[in-house]
């Protein structure tokens, strides 16, 4: 019996000298977690505390605007949004002592992270172990939602000591704009708030990446008296770009602008906006762009194709979280020939893995060809609208989806008109609606020669029933408008 | 041989908790290997150190009173929302731009002075790419004889030296200054282009 014992104790001894080596290091098996201070000169928000892992973030208080209807003087009001990176798993909490009321209840959105917080004297916690863009909306309400924004870790940092490299490092700094030239590098830091602009005009082989803030609160709303579009990521005419990891915040226009520009990337790039006419991403007569990972809470079109200057081909939108507070998700047009240009087309273009967490104005998803172009091969595959909220403009633009030629306030070319043909919608769910029903959807063609044809949709849910025909789907379509179909 | 199966189970229940460990639905405490990004110590917004500041190797332009500042001006069609009276308020990020070329700002100094330099300005900032315009400078006295005292000549503007250019001629009398446009290589405009104008 004694010899058993020591046997026991030897081998319970061995195991637990073994375990490292067989579970790997301490060091191994630990969250690799990157935190970053706020710059100095700010507070962190008042509103929400946010903690990872027992580490205190600084938390910002960004604009965003619950005004649900187009206002020229519109103010926008502000929520908390915080960042980190990490590999592994993380423990969040987060307080709200800002919330003006006890936080009783908590959702952590996309649902589809499946996440269900715990929450005990008002403190809410909840564990991820996968990078992404999270929100939490406290009691039900989009009131001081908080948006947090855990990164993965950063790779293939840039070298600083190329003198092509330009670095901007944590603290808040200012500068009227950034103009980036061929083969150069950006890098803005975790930590740094960069009250700036920043231009790629005719140039090639350009990046701009990191982790930190481009900020234009110290600017007007771009249409007030003596105010001007600061536009935070501006690429006109330029090619081999790639925009990655950065938030912008605050903006006083629109946010990331491509214009006549070829072979863009961009990844985890995170913009919310609450200021007049703040699109999120917005290209114009551009070809082959891809974006990935983005986040877009916006005051105007969070992703919205153009043609001004040519045509449009080419580009993916995919694994993109949404948030519209004014106009639509994800949009193709008004302006579809703003340049008056020969045979203008918008072609080749991907939705896919598109998560729109509220949809509060117009519709969801949207073409809206008000000039003469030729819009043709269009996928929306796996679109998940948590929220489809659509309030319309006075009884107008309430629809989930749209698809129009007619003419608008933004038309150029008001005496011709185009057609759009080979839509294919795969995947559509909403989970919730305004009024808890089917809201409609509307395809409207221009004439006998300029029709919209060809339109699929399949594996549509809305309200957790399956549709499969155009009454259940309150489709109306006008007499210009073939082969639309569900399935 | 039961305390082998005892130990056995033991062993392998100790080694299936391993995967477990630091799983953050529990209240354990998760090993993190953190690092902390610190912010500089700074009491206000700076410019980066990266983007030295260029003012210091901005054209300087003589100390002396601006004549056409705020004076009348005249010009053809502009484009869009760039009128002719951005050209000499005082501002370098409002500007003016012709409807095409050839372009002229006629400026009327309200009196007869003795000048020796034209500055033409655009926005310093960054995004206003280098760019050339063609310039040249005539003079009058009474508004309808003019003379040129600057031939036409391609200036070079770039944000690097303040995106302005200096135009110095022999100190002439003068109560209008005609500033000619013939060409400008901006990619984004058609036309002429000046945030300020100005008279020395």
């Amino acid at each position: 019996m004694k010899r058993n014992c020591m046997t026991l104790l030897l081998l319970l001894l061995s195991i637990a000298l073994l375990l490292p080596a067989l579970s790997g290091t301490a060091e191994d098996e630990a969250t690799m977690l990157t935190i970053y201070e706020g710059p100095k000169t700010m507070s962190s928000s008042s509103v929400a505390s946010v903690s990872v892992n027992g580490y205190d973030l600084f938390v910002y208080d960004v604009m965003v605007n619950h005004e649900h209807i187009w206002n020229a003087n519109t103010q926008p009001t502000r929520t908390p949004m915080t960042y980190f990176d990490f590999e592994g798993k993380v423990q969040i909490k987060i307080s709200m002592p800002g919330l003006g009321k006890d936080v009783t209840s908590a959702k952590v959105i996309p649902l589809s992270y499946g996440i269900e917080p715990k929450i005990e004297n008002g403190v809410v916690t909840f564990c991820i172990d996968e990078p992404g863009q999270y929100t939490v909306i406290f009691n039900d309400s989009v009131n001081k939602a908080l948006h947090i924004f855990a990164n993965p870790l950063e790779t293939d940092v840039p070298d600083f000591n190329d003198p092509n490299v330009f670095y901007i490092g944590p603290g808040e700094w200012v500068m009227d704009a950034i103009a980036l030239a061929d083969n150069q590098t950006l890098y803005i830091s975790g930590g740094a708030v960069v009250h700036s602009i920043i231009s790629v005009a005719n140039a090639k082989n350009v990046r701009i990446c990191g982790r930190g803030i481009i900020d234009g609160s110290d600017y007007p709303a771009w249409n007030q008296a003596g105010s001007y579009a600061r536009v935070p990521i501006d690429l006109n005419h330029s090619k081999d770009v790639s925009v990655e990891g950065i938030i912008i915040a605050n903006s006083n226009c629109w946010n990331v602008n491509s214009y006549s520009s070829k072979n863009v990337t961009i990844d985890n790039v995170k913009v919310i906006s609450g200021r007049q006419n703040g699109d999120g991403f917005t290209f114009q007569s551009c070809t082959d762009h891809v974006v990935t990972n983005c986040f877009a809470r916006t005051w105007d079109d969070s992703l919205v194709l153009k043609n001004y200057s040519g045509s449009t081909k080419g580009i993916t939108f995919r694994n993109i979280q949404i948030w519209t507070d004014l106009a639509q998700s994800m949009e193709i047009g008004y302006e579809t020939d703003k340049g008056w240009t020969l045979d203008p087309e918008i072609s080749d273009v991907l939705f896919e893995d598109i998560t729109v967490l509220y949809n509060f104005h117009k519709p969801v998803i949207s073409i809206h060809n008000s000039d003469d172009a030729y819009v043709h091969d269009i996928v929306y595959r796996n679109i998940v609208v948590e929220n489809a909220m659509m309030q319309g403009d006075n009884g107008f633009n309430k629809e989930l989806i749209e698809m129009t030629l007619q003419n608008s306030q933004w038309s150029t070319v008001k005496d011709e008109f185009g057609s759009i043909d080979n839509v294919l919608i795969d995947g559509l769910t909403v989970y919730n609606t305004a009024n808890g029903k089917v809201p409609a959807s509307r395809f409207s063609g221009h004439n006998e020669k300029h029709r919209i044809t060809n339109v699929a949709m399949r594996n549509v849910n809305i309200l957790g029933n399956p549709i499969q025909d155009l009454k259940t789907m309150k489709v109306s379509l006008n007499d210009y408008c073939d082969a639309i179909t569900i399935e | 041989m039961m305390m082998k199966k005892l130990l056995a189970c033991i062993a392998a229940l100790i080694l299936l908790s391993v995967p477990c460990m630091g799983i953050c639905e529990t209240d354990h405490e998760i090993p993190t290997i953190v690092t902390i990004v610190r912010a500089p110590d700074q009491e206000k917004a700076e410019r980066p150190p990266c983007f030295p500041d260029p003012t210091e190797n901005y054209i300087p332009m003589p100390e002396t009173e601006n004549y056409a500042h705020g004076k009348k001006v005249v010009s053809g069609v502009h484009a869009d929302v760039y009128v002719s009276k951005n050209v000499n308020d005082g501002k370098t990020d409002t500007y003016w731009e012709s409807k095409g070329l050839p372009a002229e700002m006629l400026i009327e100094l309200g009196d007869t002075y003795s000048i020796s330099t034209v500055g033409v300005f655009l926005n310093p900032a960054s995004i206003w790419e280098p760019r050339q315009q063609e310039i040249a400078v005539w003079v009058s006295t009474d508004g309808i004889e003019y003379m040129e005292v600057a031939p036409a000549f391609l200036y070079q503007f770039d944000p690097a030296t303040g995106n302005r250019i200096r135009i110095d001629i022999e100190t002439v009398e003068a109560a209008f200054v005609k500033v000619i446009f013939t060409k400008n290589t901006a990619t984004r405009t058609l036309g002429a282009q000046a945030a300020e104008i100005c008279v020395y």
